[in-house]
């Protein structure tokens, strides 16, 4: 087996080296912290579906690119990248990569379009430009799957983290971990019920600020309180690569360069796949801040993928310095690694306020993200499947409590599944990438700049992106869950890695849906011009989606 | 000129750029985009045209700056660990590690910038965004008003 997932053994769930018990100082920050939350999301709770999904259209250029930044820095940047990159040297940088130039892509083909299109989900999206509640209903469901999958590795980080502020907490029949992944999830899952979408959004610039702080403010002290660096780490670390042994930085020592460019090209069209990515460009005013709001979120995004590289070295450093060899057996352990940012800022023996600051960073981190993807995933079940295919009478009130319903269900799946984690925090989520890149981005990108998309070709394209995304899953994934040692067949994993799967998936599903779409009739009339209203330069109102433009001939929208 | 097309829309669109467009801008006003077909490889307007050049560019530079590296990286492997004088950097970490962000981001801020400049070639203002810190002319903004080519039959 190669690749990360050789590299990063599961190998117990209690991070060695951490100093797991209970902290009076960082507990409180962390619990005022999570108060804080509540409190925000109760003073901008809501009770209609407009304010849930999409925050009313309100949203500005900076705080709509710090929603970004928060939505999309979770767990896996704030503490998986770091633990890939300190494990995996050159291969963990395919992450930071993938997960900062996908948004160039986002930007030039995809964020003004989506902002034109102007309706509440991504499902939405697929199933009123294809004309099928089929082609709905798969979007809503890989919506949900995608959901699911990414918060396994959030509620795998929030565990991990929670170790350090709160000790074992000691549920009955459960370890230290799963405690406190039932114990943080239960905080998450009650405060998005409460609050939705206008909640989260503000929830997330707040969200922004304390995780990048946190985080910038570890890099330096640790930096500087160990001479290490002064006044940018970012590139200071640079002069400690050659001190770190050969696996931090020699190529291709951890995954080829085949995987390498498969998991990179993943992580790219899965950003521009991820339903809560793309819902934060409903969510804008207007498409120029749908573009600027990009560039900000891109902006506030590098801040921490410069910093991540170097929080990794110092951690390495330290862990090597203070606990043992981090590389060959044993070596430092993945649930070790994906602490290693806030065991960096305890083996530099700063005080447990600080240490604190650090892991509340992390754990603000993975609930922004959980938010924004449960946010996505209960929007696909309340509103996509229920209120647009089971129950087109839906009143706001059953919406807004089937949306609540599939919250707490989303929650306790991950939960199970978050118990006994298949892989560390970076990897379980680039999984999502995979689906997100596989079924959803090519349905976006062709639905956008090819108006002859038509509905058999989507349906035939989201069927082959989801086949071709679970073959992989339940060759290399299940046999962790089953006990069984290694993937079912080891040459699939090699050219069709779970983790980039979308590799060999993006152009098969974009061909099949490009013939046959061929071979089938072309769309009708009206949803051509939609496709053409969303490229059209001619500025819309706020409140104004393409369909309107479209249906009313261009009358006053003053109707509604 | 405008009276030439079947718009009834030409006298507010007059108003609302002042007449500074020029060409372009006289295009634009003249473009039915609701008849204009969407593909990515055959832009059927001027004004995708010109975004798609933009586009494109963007594009072919952020394949390089995203795949180049690695990709040297496995064919020089030599010449890309190399160290950087300086910044004790080995060329293929940092170009990678640092450069790559970062020329994403940059582009990024380059394409918006040059999205806007478009805007402004074709005459085309997003009121909406802006509605308090404009003058009185924002008042008849409001973008439902510009018939779009669904009553031309």
């Amino acid at each position: 087996m190669i690749g990360a997932a050789s590299v990063v053994l599961q190998s117990g769930l209690l991070p060695e080296g951490l100093n797991v018990s209970f902290k009076i100082a960082p507990a409180i920050l962390v619990l005022g912290m999570l108060l804080l939350f509540l409190a925000i999301g109760f003073v901008f709770r809501v009770a209609d579906t407009e304010d849930m999904w999409v925050a009313g259209r309100s949203i500005g250029n900076v705080e709509n690119g710090m929603a970004i930044g928060a939505n999309w820095m979770s767990a896996a940047s704030y503490l998986g990248m770091a633990a890939l990159i300190a494990l995996s040297g050159f291969y963990g940088l395919a992450f930071v990569v993938g997960w900062t130039t996908g948004y160039f892509i986002l930007l030039i083909f995809m964020a003004a379009q989506l902002r034109r299109f102007g309706k509440y989900t991504a499902p939405d999206f697929v199933g009123d430009r294809f004309n099928s509640d089929a082609a709905r209903a798969i979007a809503a469901i890989t919506t949900f799957l995608i959901g699911f999958v990414y918060s396994i590795g959030q509620a795998r980080g929030m565990g991990l983290v929670g170790l350090y502020i709160f000790g074992d907490i000691g549920l009955p029949g459960l370890t230290g971990y799963q405690s406190m992944v039932v114990f943080m999830m239960a905080i998450t899952v009650g405060y998005l019920t409460i609050s939705g979408m206008l909640g989260a959004t503000k929830n997330m610039a707040v969200q922004y600020v304390i995780l990048i702080s946190a985080f910038i403010l570890g890099l330096y002290v640790v930096g500087f309180t160990q001479g290490y660096s002064t006044l940018l780490p970012q590139l200071e670390y640079g002069t400690l690569i050659s001190q770190l042994g050969a696996e931090f930085s020699e190529p291709f020592t951890s995954g080829s360069y085949y995987l390498w460019i498969a998991t990179c090209f993943s992580l790219i069209v899965g950003t521009c796949g991820l339903p809560h990515v793309l819902v934060r460009f409903y969510t804008v005013e207007s498409e120029r801040t749908a573009r600027w709001s990009t560039v900000w979120g891109l902006f506030f995004i590098c801040l921490l993928y410069w910093s991540a590289p170097a929080f990794a070295a110092f951690g390495t450093d330290l862990f090597s310095e203070n606990i043992g060899a981090v590389y060959g057996d044993p070596g430092m352990s993945s649930a070790a690694g994906d602490v290693i940012v806030v065991l960096a800022a305890q083996l530099a023996e700063l005080p447990q306020w600080f240490v604190g600051l650090v892991a509340a960073g992390g754990i603000a981190a993975a609930i922004a993200t959980v938010a924004g993807l449960f946010i996505a995933g209960s929007s696909a079940i309340s509103h996509d499947i229920y209120t647009n295919i089971v129950n087109p009478d839906a009143t706001q009130r059953q919406q807004v409590l089937v949306g609540r319903l599939s919250i707490v269900l989303l929650g306790l799946l991950t939960t199970l599944a978050a118990l006994n984690p298949a892989a560390p925090i970076a990897a379980l989520v680039s999984y999502a990438f995979s689906l997100a890149g596989s079924v959803l981005f090519p349905m976006f990108f062709l639905g956008m700049w090819w108006e002859n998309t038509n509905r058999e070709g989507a349906l035939a394209g989201m069927l082959t992106g989801l086949t071709i995304w679970t073959i992989p899953m339940i060759n290399e994934v299940l046999p962790t869950y089953v006990g069984a040692e290694g993937p079912f067949v080891p040459v699939l994993a090699q050219w069709v890695p779970a983790i980039g799967s979308a590799l060999i998936a993006v152009p098969i599903v974009f061909a099949v849906t490009i013939v046959v779409s061929m071979m089938t009739d072309e769309p009708d009339l009206e949803t051509k011009q939609i496709v053409r209203q969303c490229h059209s330069p001619e500025p819309m109102t706020r409140q104004q989606t393409a369909e309107d433009v479209v249906t009313d001939g261009g009358q006053t929208p003053s109707d509604d | 000129m405008p009276d030439n097309n079947n718009h009834n829309s030409t006298e507010k669109r007059t108003a609302t750029d002042g007449g500074v467009a020029g060409q372009p801008g006289q295009a634009h006003r003249d473009t039915d985009y609701l008849n204009a077909e969407v593909n990515l490889l055959k832009p059927s307007t001027l004004f995708m045209r010109d975004h798609l050049r933009v586009v494109w560019t963007g594009f072919a530079i952020w394949f390089v700056i995203v795949f180049g590296p690695v990709t040297l990286t496995r064919f020089a492997p030599g010449l890309m660990t190399s160290q950087v004088p300086g910044i004790g950097f080995p060329l293929h970490y940092f170009l990678v590690a640092f450069a790559a962000p970062t020329g994403a981001l940059i582009l990024s801020f380059w394409y918006a910038r040059k999205r806007d400049a478009l805007d402004r070639k074709y005459g085309i203002e997003h009121t909406t965004a802006e509605e308090t810190g404009r003058g009185g002319e924002t008042a008849v903004t409001d973008g439902g008003e510009r018939t779009e080519g669904g009553d031309d039959e």
